[in-house]
């Protein structure tokens, strides 16, 4: 299978050049005219924050195609300082293992990326809008995502939090069963606290408010969530409303004391309150953990749900590993039929050509009984003749990844017999007549 | 019917030591099959033990309420029946190993002590005494759900503290639904208590001529239903939450079962039947 590839990624290069290469989507539409003009009859690019893939079926099965793609994208995103040594080539089977391990997410910085198969789809979709997908690609699309499916299914690679916001979510689904009746706080609308947020209104936390220094931020923050704004000089005064405390300012002083929680739970009566420290430097007392029914955690013991998830995710490998190994072998099965079937049908054609030719020259010189038996004779001949041959050729292409091997069989059938390598038609050397 | 009786007999304990593995297969391995299994497997010992239980009050004519390990085997069969009533109720599937042990336990010595026992004194065939046993099983059956629960919440609840964050952290429900299992399991529980100790004031002076309301298993049982009483009260009236209402139900499963023994060795009851 001539499918090439070129890759660039947290494996093969720093931020820095993973996003000098980034592409947009125009840019990805006038590459592909570029790549169709020049190199391939199909193929498709993914680009995101953390990786670039360009894949396709080169016109001409020349090797130094890569490095014409790498310099093309090189020259096209005018990326100083890149070079070839950060780009990994893939060919055939490696080329479709690969594809398959990144929509699995196995090939993810953070393994089991769940946004990672989306991107892959929208890649291929492009493709496909601009007529540039084939049969052979098409066949590969549908098994990627089909594999991508089959690892967020059947394993455990996409489960458990592994950024800190979410980990945060994670431990209050532990103390809370329904998180639909609880209210929170985000306290701080930067980049962290907006995360936060998002990810309890995405849980169904039923009134989520924000306060922060700047109001205007925090407006913005309490629009995207449908939430409020608590006063920021008056928090201490609003603290004891909520189930859910998320804290992540740039403060470099405490914002809530252990005096401030003790009071805190004191007008909510003793009823468990979480409040989670996100912020570096801490914007709450850590003392405040030692108070009954105030679950505190920081970035620390947040980070500790996260590596423990990350590595639960990375004992899933083998597994989805495994799974490409399976749809590898259905995907080639498939793709070695589309070269064995027409030199099948064209052998069989070949020997009914010379039973025909045969059986033509003595129909005059027999009974008409006789004439029937020999046909039936003949036909019963040819199909035990050329039963062992078929079958065996079928299981290998079916069963088989090596492409290589399906194609010295074939050519030697096709050689052998003196078959049309082109037409699939059988040759008669009508000398012997 | 005899042989089947014996049979059945060792059976369940091999039947409760299954439904164990079972369960704690599913809570600390990942094996999804036996998550849909467990309950199965739980159903069918219950049905079994309910035959059995059937078949002994047939056979001995009288409930198996006669002596302890007839006690033992319907304890055994209450637990089981009061966690999968609330498994089924509350579809929480995770805990089923902490509280089959118990009926396990149970089972195991009824199995290898329980006598056929044909003659009983024959106050002990009367239904409201049947009446009385069986509703105080149920709600200790309920107390010892409420206990099991309990300390799997202290036990999440210090994990959550100490940010331990493994098995227990994974595993088990929400703080939040344990505590409602609890609280649930104690109002059943004392519930029953209730409906036991009401028959009992008014049945057991007219039953027993040696009866007085200065019995030492009347008064710790009395001390039991006050504790619980009182919690179920903080609990309604003054919202208590968590870790403080937690501690007041294991002090209150720790008196019974504390009780229960120093009764059993310090004192002497007109409750000594056996």
């Amino acid at each position: 299978m001539f499918l090439i590839g070129i890759s660039i990624n947290h494996k093969t290069a720093p931020i820095e050049f993973r996003e000098a290469v980034h592409l947009s989507e125009t840019e990805i539409t006038e590459l592909t005219e570029e790549l169709r003009k020049s190199y391939f009859k199909e193929g498709f690019i993914l680009s995101t924050c953390n990786r670039t893939e360009i894949f396709g079926v080169p016109k001409d099965i020349v090797l130094s195609g890569y490095t014409d793609i790498i310099e093309l994208l090189i020259r096209k995103k005018a990326a100083g300082g890149l070079t070839k040594e950060n780009f990994r080539q893939y060919f055939s089977c490696g080329a479709v293992k690969h594809i398959f391990s990144v929509a699995s997410g196995i090939d993810s910085l953070i393994i089991g990326d769940s946004q990672i198969l989306g991107q892959v789809k929208t890649a291929f979709d492009h493709s496909h809008d601009m007529n540039f997908a084939g049969p052979v690609l098409k066949r590969l699309f549908d098994t990627t995502l089909k594999v991508g499916k089959r690892a967020i299914k059947e394993t455990s690679i996409g489960e458990g939090a592994v950024t800190v916001s979410y980990a945060a979510v994670q431990v209050v689904e532990k103390i809370f069963a329904n998180l639909e009746k609880r209210s929170a706080l985000i306290i701080g609308a930067g980049e962290t606290g907006e995360l936060a947020a998002t990810n309890l209104f995405s849980k169904g936390v039923y009134k989520i408010d924000v306060a922060n220094r700047t109001l205007s931020r925090a407006e913005e923050l309490a629009k995207k969530i449908h939430g409020g704004i608590v006063p920021f000089e008056f928090l201490n005064e609003h603290v004891h409303q909520y189930d859910i405390i998320i804290s992540a300012t740039s403060s470099e002083e405490l914002i809530l004391t252990q005096k401030d929680v003790a009071n805190m739970m004191k007008r909510r009566k003793g009823a468990p309150v979480v409040i989670m420290d996100i912020a570096i430097p801490r914007d709450i007392d850590p003392q405040v953990a030692k108070i009954d029914n105030v679950f505190y955690h920081d970035m620390d013991s947040l980070q500790v749900v996260v590596q423990q998830n990350l590595k639960k995710r990375e004992k899933e490998i083998p597994i989805v590993e495994k799974m490409i190994m399976e749809e590898m072998t259905g995907f080639f099965g498939w793709y070695n039929t589309l070269e064995v079937v027409p030199t099948i049908r064209s052998l069989r054609d070949f020997f009914e050509d010379i039973r025909s030719d045969e059986l033509n020259k003595i129909k005059n010189k027999v009974t008409e009984d006789d004439f029937i038996k020999l046909e039936d004779m003949t036909r019963r001949m040819i199909g035990r003749l050329l039963h062992n041959p078929t079958i065996n050729l079928r299981e290998i292409a079916e069963t088989g990844t090596n492409v290589q091997e399906i194609s010295t069989r074939t050519m030697i059938i096709k050689e052998l017999f003196g078959l049309d390598s082109v037409t699939g038609t059988a040759r008669i050397d009508k000398s012997e007549k | 019917m005899l042989p089947a009786i014996h049979g059945l007999n060792w059976f369940l304990s091999v039947a409760y030591l299954l439904v164990l593995a079972v369960y704690a297969a599913a809570f600390f391995g990942k094996n999804d099959s036996i998550q849909n299994y467990k309950r199965i497997f739980l159903f069918v010992t219950i049905v079994l033990h309910l035959f059995y239980l059937l078949a002994r009050t047939i056979e001995f004519n009288h409930p198996p309420i006669t002596n302890k390990y007839e006690i033992f085997t319907v304890l055994a069969f209450s637990l089981a029946f009061c966690y999968f009533v609330i498994e089924l109720l509350t579809d929480v599937r995770q805990t089923g190993a902490f509280i089959i042990i118990f009926a396990l336990v149970f089972q195991l010595v009824s199995t290898v002590y329980i006598d056929d026992l044909v003659e009983v004194k024959e106050v002990l065939r009367n239904r409201l005494l049947g009446l009385h046993v069986v509703s105080a099983l149920l709600g200790y059956s309920g107390i010892v759900l409420s206990g099991v629960y309990g300390l799997l919440f202290l036990s999440l609840y210090k994990n959550i503290k100490l940010s331990k964050f493994g098995l227990i952290f994974e595993r088990l429900p929400s703080l939040e639904t344990l505590e409602k299992l609890s609280f649930f399991s104690v109002v059943i529980g004392f519930a029953l208590l209730t409906v036991s100790i009401t028959i009992g004031i008014i049945w057991l002076p007219e039953a027993f001529p040696d009866f007085s309301y200065f019995d030492p298993k009347l008064i710790t049982t009395g001390i039991v239903w006050l504790i619980y009483g009182i919690g179920i009260l903080l609990k309604l009236l003054f919202n208590w939450y968590g870790k403080k209402i937690i501690m007041f139900s294991l002090a209150g499963f720790g008196i019974s079962i504390l009780s229960l023994f120093l009764l059993r060795v310090l004192a002497s009851s007109f409750h000594e039947f056996y």
